[in-house]
């Protein structure tokens, strides 16, 4: 297997490098949906159990099931992954990020208007930092779902570790297939326990010591 | 006095004990090898059918021993007896069948009804299902709770004083010789407290248990305890003794501090409302006509009756001028505040109800509620007059001898 | 989980939701208006849903690829086996992962429970596909694999809410029924086990819907499941069969979770809800 790995050096480092981006791209791209998705249920709060609704629905919705959905909107290649990842990736944020938003004292919220903040103001100093332990909760959980979701997504051809997989399952009993879906499956348990432990240091710099736990 | 021999109490002994005995001898527990044991060669006796406090600051050791009564926590070395039965020749199981437990709050199994957790005991005991039923109405009754209404009720279906209440109908369920009371009235409020207190000991005085109870409290062990154990660091005895006793001749410093000033007001605790001389009310009762009533209240030159329900419990405190109809009327708000206390009550509690009662006095009741005077604001000052001009008369002689 | 709960990290790269944590265990639950909406919305949905795609394949000009395809024997059929995938993976779930969780968290054992949920918290973290399909490789294509792998990896949530769920009873309680006089099976059966129930399904209901969605690759290994409708889909560039197959997944699993959400309603004992 060593032999294996050392061979394909490139292409999997490649393929690593494609996984990652395209989670993180996603999952950035969720989070900034998500928060503002947010931030609009907590000030219209009729329109809360809606985003509750589609969250509990929507992480119910197996992967594949909505990738089988996509394809035809969307094509195969990169753009179902995009679609199906950041589908799912924004979910948890969405939560978290209601859960965190509405947990900020609205006496908090008068102080700072009391002292002059205008609402952007407000919230990028007030509201997002406090917040933002619970908002990066559901970032973790989020980013560990895409590197899962991403290698399903592989199934339609798109980037990433999950075609490795694929290649595995179509060469099966070939004398490499156990190699290719063994090294992409660790691969990505790596690569998944790294983000978040990149993610966990991003939350000890950017979590405000007066909060923390 | 750090006798561990039980001295006379002032109380007469009681007729009919169905308590039990419990000595403690020697009793040691260390939680660790180094170090003094939290709780260092406590020999104690807790007399047969008698409430005893155990109190101490925290971390004194009050409810280790406690729980070794009941085997939760086993001793290290050292035995406890209940009726000279070595508590450890026993299957801590059957033990704890036969000794109640009441605790904080009531503790009561969010998920049973009323019902079922009064009747847990009873069943673990097998007894059958009519006798548990039986047994149910009875100990709700006898803790003043109506069982039809209180039966099928979940815990979080009743108030803070209600689920007390049922825990100690619980602990009562096996109609067991020893009760055991750890912190019982800590999580309720200082009136409901005291309610609770005052009906623990009406129980106390039909039943005649051996009750042991844990407390912070010195008030309530005061106002509770035939005996209280003021114990210090590592369970070491520093006065057991009567309540009067303790007030009156503080073993030491650390007793002294611990009972705290006021010792002349605390002296208000030991006496109960049942000595004062209660004035006859006019009553009367929900459904009669009230042509009679009102006849008796101005022969009696009284402008208000206490409304008694059929088992003679007063349920309203009203004044004359607002019986208007044609019968007695039940009160309209059931959960107002009756301004009522338990014949066993101390003045200190009369004093207190007496404050926020329209009336100038309270309604005293007696076994199970029900209804026996009312104490007025005179006749408390004149008790409280004449047994201080008795102190003062009695401290002279002393001076003179 | 219920609606007001933020999530919290403790699964890895699952591709399907994390496991429930118990929400507060001893909070006193009551149906939300949140989770009733899902009671009654879910099974709502479902039937649109499901009612407009049959009617949808009942009067559709199909071609013959299409019409084998969407067979109503077939489909029905597929419902079958994913449906029996689903149960058979949750049922060695709550007969390993709650037996393992009342074991870990009784005192001779209670120091070993944090190790265990590590290393099943490791197991979490590989891709289900590629669980699924390693496993294949090494014992063979067909059912019984795929529902070892569907239980390994709806595992977790079960253990966790079991371990969560009896820890989070009220240690209190624990006592007062042990001074009462209850044995410690007496004690786990009629007070823990009972009190921890609501948080334990919740973790079975997360298991269910874990299961359910990665069924959809059973397929892949010969085992079965709507999953191959997708399958046929793409292969055979069907639209029409792609999107009837995402269709019935997602509502087949939208069933489960609402079967799991009665299945922890009714067993939230009647004083607690």
């Amino acid at each position: 297997m060593l032999e294996f790995v050392l061979d394909r050096a490139p292409d999997l480092a490649y393929r690593s490098f494609q996984h990652v981006s395209l989670v993180v791209q996603c999952v950035a791209l969720a989070t900034v949906v998500a928060v503002a998705a947010a931030l609009l249920v907590t000030t219209v709060p009729r329109l809360k159990p809606v985003a509750n609704f589609i969250s509990s629905v929507g992480l119910t919705v197996p992967s594949l099931a909505l990738l089988g959905l996509m394809l035809p909107v969307v094509g195969i290649g990169t753009l179902p992954s995009v679609a199906v990842v950041t589908f799912y990736a924004a979910l948890p944020i969405l939560r978290n990020a209601v859960v965190g938003l509405e947990g900020v004292s609205a006496n908090l919220l008068e102080s700072a208007r009391g002292m002059g903040m205008n609402p952007l103001l407000t919230f990028l100093r007030v509201q997002l930092p406090m917040a933002w332990p619970v908002i990066l909760a559901g970032l973790r959980v989020s980013t560990q779902m895409s590197m899962g979701v991403a290698a399903i997504a592989a199934y339609a051809l798109g980037p990433g570790l999950g075609g490795w997989i694929f290649t595995g399952l179509a060469q099966i009993g070939g004398q490499n297939a156990v190699n290719y879906a063994l090294t992409a499956t660790i691969a990505i348990v790596v690569l998944a326990l790294l983000l978040d432990l990149l993610l966990r240091l991003l939350g000890r710099f950017t979590i405000s010591r007066g909060i923390s736990a | 006095m750090t006798t561990t021999e039980p001295t006379p109490t002032t109380d007469a002994a009681p007729e009919s004990v169905s308590g039990a005995e419990i000595v403690f001898d020697r009793v040691t527990k260390s939680y660790s090898s180094q170090g003094r044991p939290a709780v260092d060669s406590l020999s104690l006796t807790i007399p047969a059918g008698q409430i005893v406090m155990f109190v101490g600051p925290s971390g004194c050791g009050k409810t280790t021993s406690l729980k070794m009564i009941n085997r939760l926590h086993e001793p290290t070395s050292g035995t406890i007896t209940i009726n000279g039965k070595d508590v450890r020749g026993q299957d801590p199981d059957d033990l704890r069948r036969q000794v109640g437990y009441v605790i904080q709050g009531g503790s009561l199994f969010p998920h049973m009804t009323v019902a079922q957790n009064i009747g847990l005991v009873p069943g673990l005991l097998r007894w059958d299902k009519q006798r548990i039923a039986e047994r149910v109405e009875e100990l709700l009754d006898l803790v003043g709770l109506d069982p039809v209404r209180y039966r099928d009720r979940f815990p979080r279906e009743l108030s803070g004083g209600q689920q007390q209440r049922v825990g100690v109908a619980r602990g009562l369920a096996a109609d067991p010789p020893v009760i055991l009371m750890d912190e019982p009235f800590g999580a309720v409020d200082p009136i409901t407290r005291q309610r609770l207190q005052d009906e623990l000991m009406s129980i106390q005085s039909e039943l005649k248990k051996t009750i042991v109870c844990v407390t912070h409290d010195i008030d309530e062990a005061i106002k509770l305890g035939d005996r209280i154990l003021i114990l210090q660091e590592h369970a070491q005895i520093a006065q057991y003794d009567t309540p009067e006793a303790i007030l009156s001749a503080p073993a030491n410093e650390f007793v002294e501090d611990f009972v705290g000033s006021g010792s002349a007001l605390k002296a208000l605790s030991l006496t109960r409302v049942e000595e004062v001389e209660l004035t006859e009310w006019t009553t009367a009762t929900v459904g009669e006509p009230v042509g009679p009533v009102l006849e008796r209240a101005r022969a009696a030159r009284q402008k208000s009756v206490v409304v008694l329900d059929q088992r003679r419990r007063p349920v309203d405190w009203v004044n004359i001028k607002a019986l208007t109809g044609e019968t007695v009327p039940a009160p309209v708000d059931e959960a107002r505040d009756l301004h009522q206390i338990d014949h066993r009550a101390t003045l200190n509690d009369a004093l207190d109800t007496m404050l926020v009662s329209a009336y100038a006095g309270v309604i005293v009741t007696g076994r199970r509620d029900q209804y026996v005077g009312v104490a007025t604001f005179e006749a408390v000052t004149a008790l409280i007059t004449a047994r201080n001009e008795a102190a003062r008369q009695a401290q002279e002689d002393a001076d003179e001898q | 989980m219920s609606s007001d709960t933020a999530i919290t990290p403790p699964s890895r790269a699952g591709d399907v939701p994390p496991p429930a944590q118990g929400d507060g265990a001893r909070s006193r639950r009551r149906v939300s208006r949140d989770d009733l909406g899902l009671l009654l919305g879910l099974p709502a949905l479902c039937a649109v849903l499901l009612g407009g795609w049959a009617l949808w394949r009942a009067t559709a000009d199909l071609d013959d690829i299409e019409a084998r395809s969407l067979a109503w024997g077939l489909i029905v059929e597929l419902f079958g086996e994913h449906l029996l995938l689903t149960a058979l993976s949750a049922g060695a779930v709550i007969l390993t992962a709650i037996p393992l969780g009342i074991a870990l968290t009784r005192p001779a054992a209670r120091r070993a429970a944090p190790a265990v949920v590590t290393v099943a918290n490791f197991g979490q973290a590989a891709p289900a596909i590629g669980i699924l399909i390693l496993l294949a490789m090494w014992l063979g294509f067909g059912v019984p694999v795929a529902v070892l792998a569907l239980s390994l990896y709806a595992f977790l949530p079960v253990l966790q809410n079991t371990i969560v769920g009896l820890q989070g009873v009220d240690q209190t309680l624990v006592e007062a029924a042990r001074g009462m006089g209850m044995s410690r099976w007496s004690v786990l059966g009629r007070i823990e086990l009972p009190l921890a129930l609501p948080v334990i399904m919740a973790g079975v209901r997360t298991a269910l819907v874990l299961a359910v969605g990665t069924a959809a690759f059973a397929t892949f290994i010969n085992a079965g499941g709507l999953g191959s409708v997708i399958t046929t889909g793409l292969y055979l560039f069907r639209n029409s069969v792609l999107i009837s197959g995402g269709l019935l997944i997602a509502v087949l699993a939208l069933l489960v979770d609402w079967a799991g959400r009665v299945l922890e309603l009714v067993a939230t004992p009647k004083g607690m809800r």
